[in-house]
Formats: C-alpha cells, sequence, structure tokens
C-alpha cells in the first residue's frame, strides 16, 4: 500500500511538467515518462501481494524519479522567460550536471590500476629524490649531468632543474601527485569501501543448500545438528546467528572496516603534513654558555599560516653546556641547562635537555642538536685570564676541530708568532709552539702550567656553545592521532573477516564458508571445529529439525 | 672477558648446527624426504634459535643496550626474527611451505653475518647521543621484524613466479644450451615429481592439480605473511617518526633511509592492493612482491653501504 501511495505522490507533479508549451520533442520526452509510470503502474497491480515485487517496484519508481533532470534541463533552455518554476528546475539541471560530473570524476579517482600507478609514481619519484643530490646550488647540478654527456642518454641537469628535481620533497610534481594520491583515497574509501562495509553488514542467510556447496569451503556433516555447529562457532568467537533449519556466523567483521580507517589515517597524515608545512616556525641558534637569546629572534615562518605567539617573547637564558664522555673519550650525551625568562625577567621554566630530551613550552619546543666551542680561557704568564675565541676548523671527516692563536713575542712586528692550540672537543687542549712542534696535551681546570718558548701558559676553562633547533608545529597532534589511528587500523586490518552459513539438510547439516584473507588457514580452522561436532547416533527419527531457537 | 668467550661459543655453536641443517635439507630435497634426517633438522634449528638468543641476549647484557645499535647486530637480529617466522607454524602445528623458504634464508643471513665480511664490525660499539632513547627497541625491532617477514614473503612469491614460468624456462633452456646446464636441478626435481604422481591413474590432470594447490598455497601464505610485515613495518616507521621528532626535531626530514622505508611502504601498499583486484592473477601481485624484495635490500643495506643521511650509524667501514 505504500507504494501506492508514493504513485499517487508522484503523479499530481507530471502533469505540471505537462502545463509548459513545449515542441514536439519535449513532448516525446514526457510521454515517455507518462509510459513508464503506466508500466509501474500496471505492475504494481499485478503484484500488489507480493512483498518483494513492492520493493522491485518502489526502485522503480526511484529510476523513473531520475530521469526528469535531462528533460527539465532542456525545458529550461528553450523556455527561458518561463517564469519562476523553469528557472528553478534550470537550476536543478544545474546541479544534476555538476553532480554527473563529479560522479564521473569520482568513478575514475576510485579506479584502483590508478590508484596503484599514482603511488608507483610516487615511490619512482621518491627514488629519483634519493639518487640526485637535493638541495645543491645549480653549478653543482651543471656539473654532474651536462649536456654534452647526459645520463641514460637523455637526463641532463635541464630535467632536475625545470622539473625541480633538486628540491623532490617539495617541488610540484611530487606534491600534486600526493594530492592527487589523497583524493584518489577519499574517492576510493566514498565509492568503494562504504559500500562494501553496507554489504557486509547484512546477515544474509542461505536458503538452499546448493547455494553454499559453492562456497570456497563446504563441507557436509552426515547426522548431525545444527544447534551443535552454531554452539561450537560460538564456542571458536564466531556471531551466530540462526533462523529455522539456517544459520548463518560470522568472525572479524572489523577486518572489513579497518582498511577505512587505514585510509582516514592516512589522509590525517597528510592533512597533520599540510598543517606542519604551512603554519610551523623553525629555527636553530648557537649560543655560548652564559648568553641569551629571545625566542622569537630565532624562528623564521615556514609557511602562510604561521602566526607567532605570546611565547615568542620569552628570553633564553644558557645557564651551562656540557658533554658526558665515555671511558674512551668518545662523546655519549650533551645537556644544555636553559631557563626560560619572560618579558619582566622571571624565571618561568627551567630544564637541562639533551639529545632526546626537548624542553616544551606554550608551543615551541627546543631541541639539543649540536655543539661549538666558543671560547678558551686562559692565563699567559700568570695574568689574565684572557678569552680567546675558538674558530672551527674545516678537515675531512664528521669530527670536529677547532683552534685559535696566543700571539707571543712583539705585538708590532710583521711576522706575527705564537702559540697554536687545538681541541677536538671540551676535554683536552693541544698546543703547538711558535715553529708549529707539538709541545703538550692540556686539560681545563687542571691548573698544570705549560712552558712554551717561555711563555707560562695555564687552561682556566672551556666554554662551549649549545646548538639549539627551535619550531613550534602545529601539525604534530593531527600526525599523532594520525599515526595511532593507522596502526590500530593496520593491525585490525590483518583480521580476516569469515563468514559461514549452514542448512540442515535433512538428518545432515551443509557447511559453507568463505573468509577474504586467511585463505590458507581457514580450510584447516574449519575442519578442526568440524571435527568436534557431535555425530547424532539416535534413529533418524528424532533428528532436531524442531528444537528451534 | 668471559662475555666475548661466550659469544664466540654460541656464534660457532649456531654457526655448526646451520651447516649441518643447510646439509640435510639439501639432502631432503633432491633425494627423499626422511622423516628422521628431517626431524634431526627441526631440532637443530630449534638449537640454534636458543644459541642465537642466547647471543642477543650476551651482547644485551655487556654492552649495557638493546643490541641493535650496527649493522651486525641489526643482521643477527633479522636472522633471529626469520627463526621466529621458522618457529611460529612449527608450534602451532601448521604444515606450510613458509618453513621450506624460512630455513635456508636464515642460514644465508647467519652465515653471512658470521662470515669473514664484518668482523671488524663484530664489536659491540657505544651509542651515539641520538640512539640512547628508549624507542631504540622500539623502532629497530619492529623494523627488523618487518624486513624479515617482508624478505620471507616475497620469496615466497619468487618461488610462486619460478613455479609458474618452469615450464617457459625449460623450454628456454632447450633452446639454449649454455643454460642447459643451469636447469639441470630443476630437471631431477621435476623427474621426482613425475616418479611420485606415475603411482597415480591420471597423470596429467592430478599434476597439473598438484602444481596449481601449490601455486595457491604459496600465494595464500606470502599475502598473510607480507600483511605480517606491513604491519611490522607501519608500527616501526611510525614509531621511528615519532622518536625523530624527539631526537632531530621534525617527525620526518626525507633522509634516505626513511625515505627509502617509505618506498618499501608504497611498494607492498601496492602489492595489497593489486590482491584486491578480483580479476589480477596471482602472478601479477607476486612480481609486485618481488620487486618487493630488491627495494627492501636496497633499504636495508643499499643506503648503509653508502653512508648517507641521519641514519648512517650502521655503516660499513670499507677502508
Amino acid at each position: 500500500m505504500e507504494s501506492l501511495h508514493s504513485i499517487n505522490r508522484l503523479n499530481p507533479s507530471l502533469p505540471r511538467t505537462l502545463f509548459i508549451p513545449c515542441n514536439a520533442q519535449i513532448h516525446s520526452l514526457c510521454n515517455r515518462n507518462r509510459a513508464l509510470h503506466f508500466r509501474v503502474s500496471c505492475k504494481l497491480k499485478s503484484s500488489l501481494d507480493a512483498r518483494k515485487n513492492a520493493k522491485l517496484v518502489s526502485q522503480k519508481i526511484l529510476l523513473s524519479e531520475k530521469v526528469p533532470p535531462p528533460l527539465a534541463e532542456e525545458k529550461g533552455d528553450l523556455a527561458g522567460d518561463g517564469g519562476e518554476e523553469a528557472g528553478k528546475s534550470g537550476r536543478g539541471g544545474g546541479v544534476g550536471l555538476v553532480k554527473r560530473f563529479s560522479r564521473r570524476v569520482l568513478a575514475v579517482l576510485s579506479n584502483l590500476p590508478l590508484a596503484i600507478g599514482e603511488m608507483a609514481t610516487v615511490a619512482a619519484l621518491m627514488a629519483l629524490g634519493t639518487v640526485i643530490d637535493q638541495g645543491e646550488a645549480p653549478g653543482f647540478y651543471f656539473q654532474k649531468y651536462p649536456e654534452e654527456n647526459p645520463v641514460l642518454g637523455f637526463f641532463t641537469w635541464r630535467w632536475v632543474l625545470t622539473l625541480g628535481f633538486d628540491h623532490m620533497f617539495s617541488s610540484p610534481i611530487f606534491l600534486g601527485m600526493l594530492a592527487l594520491l589523497a583524493a584518489s583515497l577519499m574517492a576510493c574509501t566514498y565509492t568503494t569501501q562504504i559500500p562494501i562495509v553496507k554489504v557486509a553488514r547484512r546477515w544474509k542467510f542461505m536458503s538452499s543448500p546448493e547455494a553454499i556447496r559453492k562456497q570456497e569451503y563446504s563441507d557436509t556433516l552426515p547426522r548431525a545438528s545444527i544447534e551443535d555447529l552454531g554452539v561450537i562457532l560460538m564456542g571458536a568467537g564466531y556471531e551466530v546467528f540462526l533462523k529455522g533449519p539456517s544459520l548463518y556466523a560470522f568472525k572479524g567483521l572489523a577486518g572489513r572496516f579497518a582498511p577505512i580507517g587505514v585510509h582516514l589515517a592516512m589522509l590525517l597524515i597528510m592533512v597533520g603534513g599540510t598543517v606542519s608545512a604551512a603554519g610551523s616556525f623553525r629555527g636553530s641558534v648557537t649560543v655560548p654558555q652564559g648568553l641569551n637569546f629571545v625566542i622569537g629572534d630565532v624562528l623564521g615562518p615556514s609557511g602562510f599560516l604561521s602566526t607567532p605567539t605570546e611565547a615568542f617573547n620569552t628570553e633564553v637564558h644558557v645557564n651551562r653546556f656540557y658533554m658526558d664522555y665515555y671511558d674512551s673519550g668518545e662523546v655519549s650525551q650533551f645537556h644544555t641547562d636553559l631557563s626560560l625568562l619572560d618579558l619582566s625577567g622571571k624565571e618561568v621554566m627551567r630544564k637541562t635537555i639533551s639529545v632526546n630530551d626537548p624542553l616544551r613550552y606554550g608551543g615551541i619546543t627546543i631541541y639539543q642538536t649540536d655543539w661549538s666551542f666558543s671560547t678558551l680561557q686562559i692565563l699567559k704568564d700568570d695574568e689574565g685570564p684572557f678569552n680567546l675565541p675558538m674558530a672551527p676548523l674545516q678537515i675531512n671527516g664528521d669530527k670536529k676541530l677547532f683552534g685559535t692563536f696566543l700571539p707571543t713575542g712583539d705585538d708590532d712586528s710583521p711576522k706575527v708568532k705564537g702559540i697554536s692550540m687545538l681541541a677536538r672537543d671540551l676535554q683536552s687542549i693541544v698546543l703547538y709552539d711558535q715553529d708549529g712542534k707539538f709541545t703538550g696535551v692540556r686539560r681545563p681546570n687542571s691548573k698544570l702550567p705549560i712552558d712554551i718558548g717561555g711563555t707560562k701558559v695555564v687552561i682556566v676553562d672551556a666554554i662551549g656553545s649549545s646548538g639549539l633547533d627551535l619550531k613550534t608545529d602545529p601539525g604534530v597532534p593531527v600526525v599523532y592521532a594520525g599515526f595511532g589511528a593507522l596502526m590500530l587500523t593496520t593491525c585490525i586490518s590483518y583480521l580476516s573477516h569469515a563468514q559461514i552459513w549452514a542448512m540442515q539438510d535433512g538428518t545432515a547439516v551443509v557447511v559453507g564458508g568463505k573468509t577474504n584473507r586467511a585463505k590458507a588457514e581457514f580450510p584447516e580452522e574449519m575442519n578442526r571445529l568440524l571435527d568436534r561436532v557431535p555425530e547424532i547416533v539416535e534413529s533418524p527419527s528424532k533428528n532436531p529439525e524442531g528444537v528451534g531457537s | 672477558m668471559i662475555f666475548f668467550t661466550l659469544e664466540h661459543i654460541l656464534t660457532h655453536i649456531s654457526f655448526s648446527i646451520v651447516s649441518i641443517v643447510i646439509t640435510i635439507y639439501l639432502i631432503s630435497l633432491s633425494v627423499d624426504e626422511i622423516i628422521g634426517l628431517y626431524d634431526s633438522s627441526e631440532k637443530g634449528m630449534i638449537a640454534t634459535f636458543f644459541c642465537i638468543t642466547g647471543l642477543l641476549v650476551t651482547r644485551w647484557i655487556y654492552s649495557g643496550h638493546f643490541p641493535l645499535s650496527n649493522l651486525y647486530e641489526s643482521l643477527i637480529f633479522l636472522s633471529w626474527s626469520f627463526y621466529i617466522i621458522h618457529m611460529v607454524p612449527y608450534v602451532k602445528k601448521h604444515k606450510n611451505y613458509l618453513r621450506a623458504i624460512t630455513a635456508p634464508t636464515t642460514i644465508f643471513t647467519q652465515g653471512f653475518v658470521t662470515s669473514g665480511l664484518l668482523t671488524e664490525m663484530h664489536q659491540s660499539e657505544i651509542l651515539v647521543p641520538a640512539l640512547q632513547s628508549h624507542w631504540l627497541m622500539m623502532h629497530v625491532s619492529m623494523m627488523v621484524l618487518g624486513y624479515a617477514a617482508l624478505l620471507c614473503g616475497s620469496l615466497l612469491s619468487v618461488a610462486l613466479l619460478v613455479i609458474t614460468f618452469r615450464k617457459v624456462l625449460r623450454i628456454f633452456s632447450k633452446n639454449n644450451n649454455f643454460l642447459n646446464d643451469s636447469f639441470s636441478f630443476g630437471e631431477i626435481q621435476y623427474m621426482n615429481e613425475r616418479n611420485n604422481v606415475l603411482l597415480s591413474p591420471s597423470f596429467f590432470s592430478s599434476r597439473n592439480y598438484y602444481k596449481a594447490q601449490l601455486i595457491q598455497q604459496l600465494d595464500h601464505w606470502g599475502y598473510r605473511i607480507i600483511s605480517l610485515g606491513f604491519i611490522f613495518l607501519t608500527i616501526g616507521i611510525l614509531s621511528g617518526a615519532v622518536w625523530a621528532n624527539e631526537a632531530w626535531g621534525s617527525y620526518w626530514n626525507w633522509d634516505p633511509k626513511e625515505t627509502w622505508a617509505f618506498i618499501t611502504w608504497t611498494l607492498f601498499a601496492i602489492y595489497l592492493h593489486t590482491r584486491t583486484i578480483k580479476n589480477l592473477e596471482s602472478v601479477n601481485s607476486a612480481i609486485v612482491a618481488s620487486i618487493g624484495f630488491l627495494i627492501i635490500w636496497i633499504c636495508y643495506f643499499g643506503v648503509n653501504l653508502l653512508g648517507i643521511g641521519l641514519h648512517s650509524y650502521g655503516s660499513f667501514n670499507l677502508h
């Protein structure tokens, strides 16, 4: 009856479209439309009693409702001054067009081979980004990829520079590819995955043993009862539904939903990454022990969304910088004792940071990343102390080397002579005399004087400077949420969605089942479970058909 | 000193057992499956597993940190992970083809680790400041477990490809006399199979049936183990990102090792997606997984070999 009403509701709208003066083409279209309705109503009358068919009819009606948009569109174009109604329907047609277009785009984007192609391209670009040296000056690429001798016969510096491969991970091609991938992710989730869930959630009983036998796994248990099977499946963690002689059981439904979660988590990470790129501040500073800096002076914005906060006015004071050493003399850890002072000079926070243990204050994170040798305090012939600035010396290798020079003798003579001091770390200073010959090694604080060419030198202290990285990153909470979701959903995705159908067929039980992932383990598990179903040894007249649940 | 001696003993015991086990495997593969020999090789694998566990624990105790700070240690851990993957079906009493892949892989890794190539890396090194974190255990163990599982899975796929295309290869070898020798081993196996199958009444159909079944089994197990490895890889990469945010100031730096791990991740994501295309044969996804085999080695070794980027802790010293 409901569907009959809907027909009645639909019919009054039909004459309205007919009132408008229109040409023959539209007439024919309208007629076709009307004919369809007639057919529908005929069908309805013939099969009013069958509920299944009623459903079918209502679907047909929906279908006929979908037909009008092209008609309305044409009408809007032809009857330009057709009044308000025509205008309205014209707009509706525009929406329809947009809808159709967006559906086409969705269909293209959710195409799995395309998505796979995108992933492969992203992977290839990343690989290329590690092969080509990143962030060098153009001259470097002129030399490395010369035009007269191209790599692989075609790859020259023109390719690198025009395509932006010298900064691959921020190049428009790479970012565009990622954006396309994100669009595909969204489209695929929307058009493919969510419908799968809708289907998977439906419990469907199978009504014929033949259908059950067609499943990937099937077996027949003679002289068994479906209730026993249900109990055993329940014991194995299945959700079991019994309706008359048929049984439906499933397990691991979450494994079907989880891939959607994986996609959403990927999108969340991408959003977080975009926020990070657009809204963060970064900066690094090397501060000698005992000096101050203001956070806002160090930080530079990275994107258009970067906005400074109140905490940028905070001043940072480096109370102390020191290193821990292993017995072998190698550095084991760097520490910096920092005090944060607000505008009035009051200490708001104090912490000793080290690598892997940053300081966080008001959205700003301060990392210990580097170190340097600032000054050497010495006594020269018991005078001083003098502060000698240490200069970093470039040598091949990763290890740092610092050096300084203490002039001796005449300051006015054209040839300045003096003592050279070199240091690899803050622990020991190597001293060389005026002729460049090695004279000795002294530790700071040892108070042990060394005599070099008549000059008595005492090394009082070695003052290091702490290399700090500062940043604010509003994207981190989003990205971390994405990370958490991705880990969780990837783990859940390992679950296999197993479905089992069974039916009491006389004294026998026909069992069939399928699973989406653990296709190798599933038959083994099923065999194990079915072995435990008890065999009924009583006379066949007492079979449990009437037990019902 | 006692630790060094202990480590030395454990290394040698495990290597000796492994050599015996590989001999047994070769015998049972080429001649016949002797149940007793097979069982003893299984016992050998278990003994080696305990030796390596002991080795790792010893290193952990005397170095004071989780033994994953350089390439040698991570290789030991890799072969330990292979043993784990090898042991799990044994404990769960599954009979599958995974074990035929894991056993030789373990043996080769173990052989490579203990061979003279990397002797100068054997001594445990001090931890640089950036590695002194609790994340080390989580990140590196997950990555290595992931590599191990993915390597096993992709080897299963390689096996699948070899079995599928063996006919083609044989034809190829007939045309080319030079290649004939190299495929004679496959020929012997084939003959073996033939002899067994001759007993059954329907000769051709059953042979094809067994072949198809074998391919299907390889496919299913490869998929399962790659999914598992993918989980480990995901957790490993993400925990690494969180750690990087603590130590280096950013959760992603596009450092070569990071990038290659991501490439590996993307490739296996492609593999998992090719599986969902219904009308695509298992051969296609197997090809993707076989490419993954190469990519993992580039990621695991290649980046360290070049010693570039922030992950250059475990690099070779080739001078």
